[in-house]
């Protein structure tokens, strides 16, 4: 079995609307793919000769491109990028919010197993085509869309709201202002994260702790049960590329220095909602199979929370990062707010979660954030993270979930 | 610095108004609101929370009219004008400010037509060191450009203290600039709007305004045709910005910033753009819901259907940005020899030049125009325009065959030596212009 290594990779400006610009979804894969070719350090020739002995092949992640930009078949559009890719096997990966994770999971697979010695994973989605409304109902589609989406007016948000209801149901004891409070706190840290990076879509809007703390006003309305505009991410546009490679490869070229994936976890929770909330009567989580997929990679990487030193989670809502703290095992389940408010997990903190921004920062162009996670855990295990770089950063997780919670993906990167 | 309260004079402007919201949002800051008509400044509040997208802000915005004024100066951290371009006024309201001051608070002017060394001498003497020049671009929320400048009475410390305040608290991308007319942003990119405007009236047999637009359009780096954005900033607005350099700076530029004598005659007529509801266009809805864009024909003074214009060199680079092929893109239009594509490329050339020109002399590094018309404008930045251009050509072969009169006005090959990598990447500048799907 070969180790996997992160050759390198990149990811477009989260705040471009490519809609704006005028360009297609050729256009967007044209830009990341060069960009993240150039960085892992390889050329349009490199991937002709690697194909010639059936060494490289291409993992694409992409959730729902048949609704935003009528398009399928996603996996064979790298050879409109550029004909070095005729022949390079090349498919596309779904699971909703984390089709990416699945494509990197499906390329690490390959490249443990010996079969291809590159392989090159690119999560895209583009959705400012539509008004957020019909976008909105598109995503509906990452839940059983005829019971918790066909019909109801953005779909997720009301469900992450449900997660909300659901958190505070599970610990009688956690105060609901406390709670609130803390979701408050994690937007805003996501907000001053975003600032730092360069590449996120709301580097340059104002939030406040004022601002998040006022839900239900006219600049932050309400849009699923307690949870306001400021608990979500924003949709956007972007694709994220990240080249991984086997030893033999590193060997090959003499790499030094290269990150490596340690471990991985990857859990189907059940997909319906109330059907999630149900199985975890017996769990002390509100989200057992996200624990379970962090306790999976844990065990893979052989390391535990005390070793990890950066954590990227999937804060699609707030509500969704607080319920990972436990996950990962940063606080006793239904303890999360201390990690919230003893700064913890602050940019400055012990265990900082989110340097990029995450998802509320970053922007959530779906397909692309499982890729663009895993390009930013290589960026802080490199020191390549430049504004937001943690130092010393040796061991990093991810956690990237699709749907309710229901697709659950983490991978651990370090340095060998 | 510490500034945890700021007085705006002027705020019933579109430009008070926002940079208020600027201060109270990522400045955190008590901000007194200080217009002539407090029931003016009243119904600004709800604009001014709406530029920053922020309810939270509300409590920090305290409405005041100039009754008012002294207390709210002497209560300040930081007073920021920005009140009509007008010396008179300005001079009085540097008097009162400059009587009620603290001694350790920073005063600003928000103007770019007058001198900031004029506006400096309003104040009494003991002050004159904490004065500066402190230009935002509208809207501040979108366009994070500020032009910083100083004057010989600035104190370099309390300068040094204010930048890092613009930048880290309120965001700004801080542009050091001389106290030059209309400062670097305008400078450079009036400069093409204006010439633009000449080329209009040069080129009005072929169509004026909209067949200009329509080779300079947003394929070429830009958001807005450069017309286009003269009708919405307000030709009154672009009238005075080319009238100030004009009759204030000397360069090899000189005549591309007259006026032309159809934009004189609009301003004169009131129309202004789009904020009176027409000028160089002007936009028709009918009760049907239908509504046709016109441009102002320059031969005949009335408003006409705009022409959609199909330039084969546009059309094919409209295509190729499409797609992403930029390259392919910057082909068409170097290979492409038909009048039209020859003129747009000499814009991008004489821009570039300009760029490099204006740097040197008003501000105080290369990058200073790069990061002007990327922050201020949102145009692709002049090192990044170099760079795309050279991604098909020899840019400096290219600026001595295309633009030969230029060359003999302008040492080209010494402002040439300051080209360095931009940190732009010219790619999100140009935009294809065509509807996707």
């Amino acid at each position: 079995m070969s180790k996997v290594y992160i050759l390198g990779g990149a990811q477009t400006d989260f705040e471009r609307n490519w809609t704006k610009e005028g360009k297609s979804m050729v256009a967007l894969l044209k830009e990341a793919v060069v960009d993240g070719l150039t960085d892992a350090g390889l050329t349009f020739d490199d991937i002709k000769s690697l194909n010639r002995e059936n060494r490289i092949a291409c993992f694409v992640g992409n959730f729902i491109a048949e609704k935003y930009v009528d398009q399928g078949h996603l996996g064979a559009f790298l050879t409109e990028v550029n004909p070095a890719f005729y022949g390079v096997p090349s498919a596309r990966y779904e699971a909703a919010c984390a089709s990416s994770s699945v494509a990197i999971d499906a390329a690490a697979t390959k490249i443990r197993a010996e079969e291809y010695d590159v392989a090159i994973v690119v999560g895209w989605e583009l959705m400012k085509t539509v008004e957020s409304r019909v976008g909105g109902d598109y995503l509906g589609r990452a839940a059983y869309y005829d019971k918790e989406g066909r019909g109801i007016d953005l779909p997720f948000p009301k469900l992450f709201g449900k997660l909300a209801d659901e958190t505070l149901k599970k610990y009688p004891e956690l105060d609901e202002k406390r709670y609130m409070d803390a979701l408050a706190k994690i937007c805003v840290l996501n907000y001053e994260n975003a600032k730092r990076n360069p590449l996120a879509q709301t580097r340059k809007w104002f939030m406040s702790y004022e601002q998040a703390s006022a839900r239900n006003t006219e600049t932050n309305p309400l849009v699923g049960g307690r949870l306001s505009v400021s608990d979500c991410s924003q949709v956007t546009d972007g694709a994220a590329v990240v080249v991984l490679c086997s030893d033999r490869y590193i060997d090959e070229r003499g790499y030094k220095g290269k990150a490596i994936i340690k471990g991985y976890g990857h859990r189907t929770a059940p997909l319906l909602f109330d059907k999630k909330m149900a199985d975890n009567e017996y769990s002390e989580y509100v989200l057992p199979w996200t624990r379970q997929a962090v306790l999976d990679a844990y065990k893979r990487a052989g390391l535990n929370v005390d070793d990890i030193d950066v954590f990227e989670t999937h804060d699609c809502f707030t509500s969704s990062e607080y319920a990972a703290i436990s996950a990962f095992g940063l606080t006793e389940p239904g303890k999360e707010y201390e990690a919230v408010e003893a700064g913890l997990i602050a940019f400055d903190g012990k265990k900082p979660i989110n340097p990029s921004g995450g998802l509320i920062g970053c922007g959530h162009p779906v397909g692309a954030s499982g890729a663009r996670m895993l390009l930013d855990l290589n960026k802080q295990v490199t020191g390549t993270a430049g504004g937001y770089q943690i130092k010393g950063a040796k061991n990093v997780i991810m956690l990237n979930i699709g749907g309710s919670a229901t697709t659950n993906y983490v991978f651990i990167v370090g340095a060998e | 610095m510490n500034i945890r309260t700021v007085i705006v004079i002027g705020v019933t402007g579109t430009m008070g108004a926002n940079i208020a919201g600027i201060f109270a949002s990522f400045g955190n800051a008590k901000v007194y609101c200080v217009g002539r008509d407090i029931e003016k400044v009243k119904k600004m509040i709800p604009r001014i929370v709406k530029s920053v997208k922020a309810d939270a802000i509300c409590h920090n915005l305290i409405p005041a009219d100039f009754s008012m004024l002294d207390s709210c100066v002497a209560d300040s951290d930081l007073i920021f004008e920005s009140s009509k371009e007008d010396l008179a006024v300005k001079a009085e309201i540097a008097t009162r400010v400059g009587r009620f001051m603290k001694p350790t608070a920073v005063s600003g002017t928000g103007s770019s037509g007058l001198s900031i060394t004029t506006i400096a001498e309003c104040y009494p003497e003991k002050l004159r060191h904490r004065f500066f020049g402190i230009h935002m671009f509208n809207p501040p929320y979108t366009l994070p450009l500020c032009e910083l400048s100083t004057t010989k009475y600035s104190d370099m410390g309390v300068k040094d203290e204010l930048k890092q305040y613009l930048k880290t608290v309120l965001h700004r991308t801080v542009v050091e600039v001389k106290d030059s007319p209309a400062f670097l942003g305008n400078r450079i990119g009036f400069q093409l709007i204006n010439e633009a405007a000449q080329y209009a009236e040069n080129y009005k047999d072929n169509g004026g305004i909209d067949y200009i637009d329509a080779l300079l359009g947003s394929f070429t780096g830009r958001t807005m045709a450069p017309l286009t954005t003269s009708d919405f900033v307000g030709l009154d607005v672009h009238k005075a910005i080319v009238d100030n350099i004009y009759a204030n700076t000397f360069d090899y530029n000189h005549e591309t910033f007259v006026l032309p004598e159809f934009i004189q005659k609009l301003v004169k007529d009131g129309k202004l753009g789009r904020k009176s509801g027409g000028g160089l266009y002007q936009r028709l809805s009918y009760e049907n819901g239908l509504a046709r864009q016109t441009v102002y024909d320059i031969n005949t003074g009335l408003y006409r259907d705009v022409i959609p214009y199909v330039f084969p060199f546009a059309d094919k680079m409209k295509r190729r940005i499409e797609e992403g092929d930029y390259q392919m893109a910057f082909e068409r239009l170097v290979d492409n020899h038909s009048q039209e594509a020859e003129i747009c490329l000499s814009f991008l050339l004489k821009y570039i030049i300009y760029s490099l020109y204006a740097a040197k002399e008003v501000g105080y590094d290369i990058t200073a125009a790069d990061d002007v018309m990327a922050t201020g404008f949102n145009w692709c930045p002049p090192l990044a325009m170099y760079q795309a251009l050279n991604t098909v050509a020899d840019v400096p072969e290219l600026i001595k065959t295309r633009l030969p009169e230029i060359c003999q006005k302008v040492d080209v090959d010494h402002l040439l030596t300051d080209v360095k990598p931009s940190k732009y990447d010219y790619r999100i500048y140009f935009k294809s212009g065509r509807k996707i799907g």
